[in-house]
């Protein structure tokens, strides 16, 4: 075995560019591979994040009719008592915010605007001191302040703001329907403009106080959801289950659904995102395999006589499969430390600098929920995996070209011209 | 002793059938130096390659040492040549990223000899072959007269029953032929080792101590001769 080793290393040497090239076409792959991951990986992170700390909360709290017709932006479907499921939330040590969230219509008139005009909006109505407890809008006010208590003032996301035209006093008309289905007109004043880090917040959110929306939507202190915090990297599925089975039977009709749930269209597009980088990835390795099985094929198809040789001297098949597997293990084994290094260095530079999409993003929506630098993250299992993979793929890419080797007679690889 | 009992065989070449060996029978003694002589076609290196168990016979017995080598399997044959057989080859069939020293130890590598023993017997073979001065040399840096030394070291070093060359002064000058037809001759003398070589060279014939000569793939004639 160190003989077969040791002639495999030989061998590595004696064709020293097309090594060389074989392994950079490793080192490559693996480059791009783990640059790709640990891109994917920290952008994900960071939606995640943004997602919980902006959007979905950790998990939310509904009445157990709201999800089905949660796109109608229902009001019939509420938690009526949402003062004891805080506080009994709080007794579980969980932060708890409620809200009612509606729809409506926002009309916007000439003067002080550019020109009339009105949008479809979602409108989050938000309680200032409780919400603060789950998610992170008080930080985000870059124009303006917060919301206070009470008062017929609004704030809205910053790239809406900007498509509008809104300044911080502007007013506006907000048209919708109360609980019980009539028409209802509010009118608002800007207080504040947000600008969090993620892009959905900033593109369309208006944000009133809960108590303001309670006398105007008739709600009686009933809310549609009351949002709840997880501590970070908790398993947001399993807490949510928990906590409804410990709930459930003092609040009749409420389920708790994690982020998961809640940003179930994220998560699906994070997957079909990854399985399209997976494809990409899966291409990068096949012209990295194509490079090792094509090195193996030349370095077996100039050994046909060396071959019938060893076989002659009595070295059995499968040591010569062995040897020849042992030089493709070698040249993976260089592509592999390669392509780890070229990976960490392609790493240290999107983990630390981020590419800035902000530009893109603010017009297009990419899925993510990040909005200026995205950045990468370290994956140490991406490195560790890419590592064995590039050995992997050269050794089992080498096996075939070896097994046709092997099929020709001692006599047909000496007299091979 | 080698046994050949009515070998045939024959090559398929496109449509056309080759009868490489007709029938062939013969016995070789333990230490002979024998030469199977004839023109191109004949089948010398087919019955040298039967003798050598890399190929396989149509019909017809090899025995060696009473052993029927058709009985064997793959494997089986892999490792009586290892143990068994040494071989020339007209090109050396060096392998080139070994050095001289690494080339003659490797058919010791295959067996279960340790370091030590690789390195003497190695090292003793070198000398024997006059190239103890060349043992780091890769075969690039040795002359074909070198190169087949290392092949003749090599084929030795195991200390097999048989040896077998393929034409092995062919791609080598008259004079360096002439010298290695004489190392063949005092291994063959000093190890009792058979040397079984194939030639078409009338000069090399000269010095084989029994000369077989095939022509169409049948024995034309038998000739030992007085050394």
């Amino acid at each position: 075995m160190k003989f077969l080793l040791g002639l495999a290393l030989k061998n590595l040497s004696r064709y020293k560019k097309r090594t060389i090239i074989t392994a950079a076409a490793i080192a490559v792959g693996l480059g791009i591979y783990i640059f790709i991951d640990a891109w994917l990986l920290g952008a994900e992170m960071e939606s995640e994040r943004n997602l919980i700390w902006y959007e979905s909360s950790s998990a939310r709290v509904l009445n157990e009719s709201y999800w089905e017709e949660k796109d109608q932006l229902p009001l019939k479907y509420v938690i009526e008592n949402p003062e004891e499921v805080t506080v009994r939330l709080q007794e579980l040590k969980i932060p708890a915010a409620p809200r009612t969230v509606f729809g409506g219509e926002l009309i916007v008139r000439e003067d002080p605007f550019e020109q009339d005009g009105s949008m479809q909006v979602k409108i989050f109505s938000i309680d200032p001191e409780q919400d603060n407890t789950v998610f992170r809008f008080r930080e985000t006010i870059v124009k303006g302040r917060y919301l206070k208590p009470g008062e017929e003032g609004i704030l809205i996301g910053s790239w809406l703001a900007e498509d509008l035209g809104a300044e911080v006093g502007y007013p506006l008309t907000i048209v919708t329907r109360t609980r019980h289905g009539y028409y209802q007109i509010i009118d608002v004043e800007i207080v504040g403009i947000i600008n969090c880090p993620n892009p959905s917040i900033n593109r369309g959110a208006i944000f009133l106080p809960l108590d303001t929306a309670d006398t105007y939507l008739e709600m009686q202190g009933a809310v549609t959801e009351i949002n709840l915090k997880f501590p970070e990297r908790s398993d947001a599925e399993m807490l949510a289950a928990s906590i409804e089975e410990k709930l459930i039977e003092d609040f009749k009709g409420i389920e708790i659904l994690s982020w998961k749930i809640l940003a179930r269209d994220y998560v699906a597009f994070a997957a079909m995102k990854q399985s399209g980088t997976r494809m990409i990835l899966f291409l990068v390795f096949i012209i990295a395999a194509v490079g090792v099985s094509n090195t193996m094929l030349m370095a077996i198809y100039e050994r046909f006589r060396e071959l019938g040789m060893m076989r002659a001297l009595g070295m059995k098949d499968s040591q010569v499969r062995l040897t020849f597997l042992f030089e493709a293990g070698g040249i993976g084994f260089i592509g592999s430390v390669f392509g780890v290094m070229l990976g960490c260095i392609l790493c240290l530079w999107i983990v630390n600098r981020g590419v800035d999409y902000s530009a893109m993003i603010r017009d297009m929506d990419i899925g993510y929920r990040v909005t200026g630098i995205m950045r990468g993250a370290w994956h140490p299992k991406a490195l560790v995996i890419a590592f064995f993979l590039g050995i992997i793929l050269s050794v089992v890419t080498a096996f075939f070209p070896t097994r046709r080797a092997l099929k020709m007679t001692i006599t047909d690889c000496l007299r091979f011209q | 002793m080698i046994k050949i009992d009515r070998i045939k065989r024959s090559y398929k070449t496109g449509d056309t059938v080759v009868k490489a060996l007709r029938g062939v029978t013969l016995t070789i003694e333990q230490g002979e130096f024998l030469s199977i002589a004839g023109p191109s076609g004949s089948g010398k290196t087919t019955l040298l390659n039967l003798i050598g168990c890399i190929d396989r016979a149509d019909s017809g017995e090899i025995f060696i040492n009473g052993e029927a080598v058709s009985a064997k399997n793959k494997k089986e044959l892999a490792l009586f040549r290892r143990h068994k057989l040494g071989f020339i080859f007209q090109t050396f069939n060096l392998i080139p990223v070994l050095n001289a020293f690494e080339n003659v130890s490797f058919p010791l590598s295959l067996l279960s000899f340790n370091e030590k023993e690789i390195r003497e017997r190695s090292m003793a073979m070198l000398a024997e072959v006059g190239l103890e001065g060349r043992v780091d040399s890769r075969p690039a840096k040795l002359s074909g007269g070198q190169q087949q030394r290392v092949a003749i070291a090599r084929a030795l070093v195991k200390e097999p029953q048989i040896v077998l060359a393929d034409e092995p002064t062919a791609n080598l000058d008259s004079k360096t032929g002439k010298a290695i037809l004489k190392l063949m001759e005092d291994m063959n003398a000093r190890y009792n080792t058979t040397f079984i070589f194939s030639t078409h060279d009338p000069m090399v014939m000269d010095y084989a101590h029994r000369l077989v000569q095939l022509h169409d793939g049948k024995i034309i004639k038998d000739e030992r001769r007085k050394k």
